[in-house]
């Protein structure tokens, strides 16, 4: 019976990890794509450069919804239903989902930000590609740490959740369920602020990199502080979920 | 039982409260980021004065961060 259950919540997880990620994936790197479009309009002569580019920006954005992807797969393809599952460790498979899916979205809009920065600075100042394009490449993985983060969440849910045995009392697997929930929503949606933020500084940052070259290590030096603070949170969410998950 | 189903909505809401709570200060310690690379862009000669205004600001808006991390703390280790 109870493995009825845990068939539905894995669907269900694996459905939403790469669903709601997609969403914010393909933004970005439409959004990406439309700047290029745009900045190619305006310098038809530097277009192979703004291409390279662009897709550089987009492949780091689909990164996200790749982890994603990989997390669905495991749960459909794991061999997690083989033998008989529990209440808590039915409800860790949609956690898991969760977190990954909705921990994946802020990275990816963020670095959909960057990345359509980017190719617009790089429109305006083609002579400028190679440091907008690294500090682009830099901002996006400091975009991308909290989708990490979210990947760690998710499979410490799928692997080191213990089965208990099947006398365990109804009550206690309650708690532990809503507990592993918790976490889901702590790393999900605690990653959305930071992963944005992140991607704001960096797209920010290329522009003006582009825009006054002389001052490429001031802009780098604003964008290393403003994003390790604003990493923080995502670091008090992973704690929070470390402890909700262990505890 | 209730206390039971107290810890689980206890540990269920630590969770809530981190999440959301940290959606705020993260999106808006990035926006004052990008803000500040900005103005450091427009007035170079300024860009001490910038980056400690940066640094207040966001401490400022770190602090409801925290707020969340202490209450689901709290709702984790009092439950």
């Amino acid at each position: 019976m109870i493995n009825e259950y845990a068939q539905v919540t894995l669907f269900l997880g694996a459905a939403l990890s790469t669903g709601v990620a997609s969403i914010s994936a393909g933004f970005g790197e439409g959004q990406t794509a439309a700047v290029t479009t745009k900045a190619i309009m305006r310098q038809p002569g530097a277009r192979d450069i703004m291409l390279r580019s662009m897709l550089i920006s987009q492949a780091v954005t689909e990164s996200g919804a790749i982890f994603a992807l990989v997390i669905s797969l495991l749960l459909l393809f794991g061999g997690f239903l083989d033998e008989s599952v529990d209440l808590a460790k039915a409800f860790s498979f949609l956690a898991a989902g969760m977190a990954m899916g909705f921990g994946s979205m802020g990275p990816n809009f963020g670095s959909g930000f960057a990345g359509s920065n980017a190719c617009d600075a790089i429109g305006r100042t083609p002579s400028q590609h190679i440091p907008v394009t690294t500090n682009m490449l830099i901002g996006q993985a400091l975009s991308q740490t909290s989708a990490i983060f979210a990947l760690v969440v998710s499979l410490l849910l799928l692997y080191t959740v213990p089965n208990m045995a099947e006398n365990q009392e109804i009550l206690h697997q309650v708690v532990k369920a809503c507990a592993y929930f918790g976490a889901a929503f702590a790393i999900g949606f605690g990653t959305l602020g930071p992963g944005s933020g992140i991607g704001f500084i960096a797209g920010k940052t290329c522009q003006m990199i582009a825009r006054y070259k002389e001052k490429q290590s001031y802009f780098m030096r604003t964008m290393f502080l403003g994003a390790a603070v604003s990493e923080s949170t995502a670091i008090y969410s992973l704690v929070v979920a470390f402890l909700l998950i262990f505890m | 039982m209730e206390t039971m189903i107290a810890k689980a909505a206890a540990l269920l809401g630590a969770g809530i409260c981190m999440g959301i709570g940290a959606l705020g200060p993260g999106l808006g310690e990035g926006y004052v980021g990008g803000k500040a690379c900005e103005s450091i862009g427009r007035a170079p000669e300024h860009a001490n004065l910038i980056t400690r205004t940066m640094l207040i600001g966001q401490a400022v808006s770190e602090s409801t961060g925290i707020y969340s991390l202490v209450v689901a703390l709290l709702l984790i280790f009092t439950s």
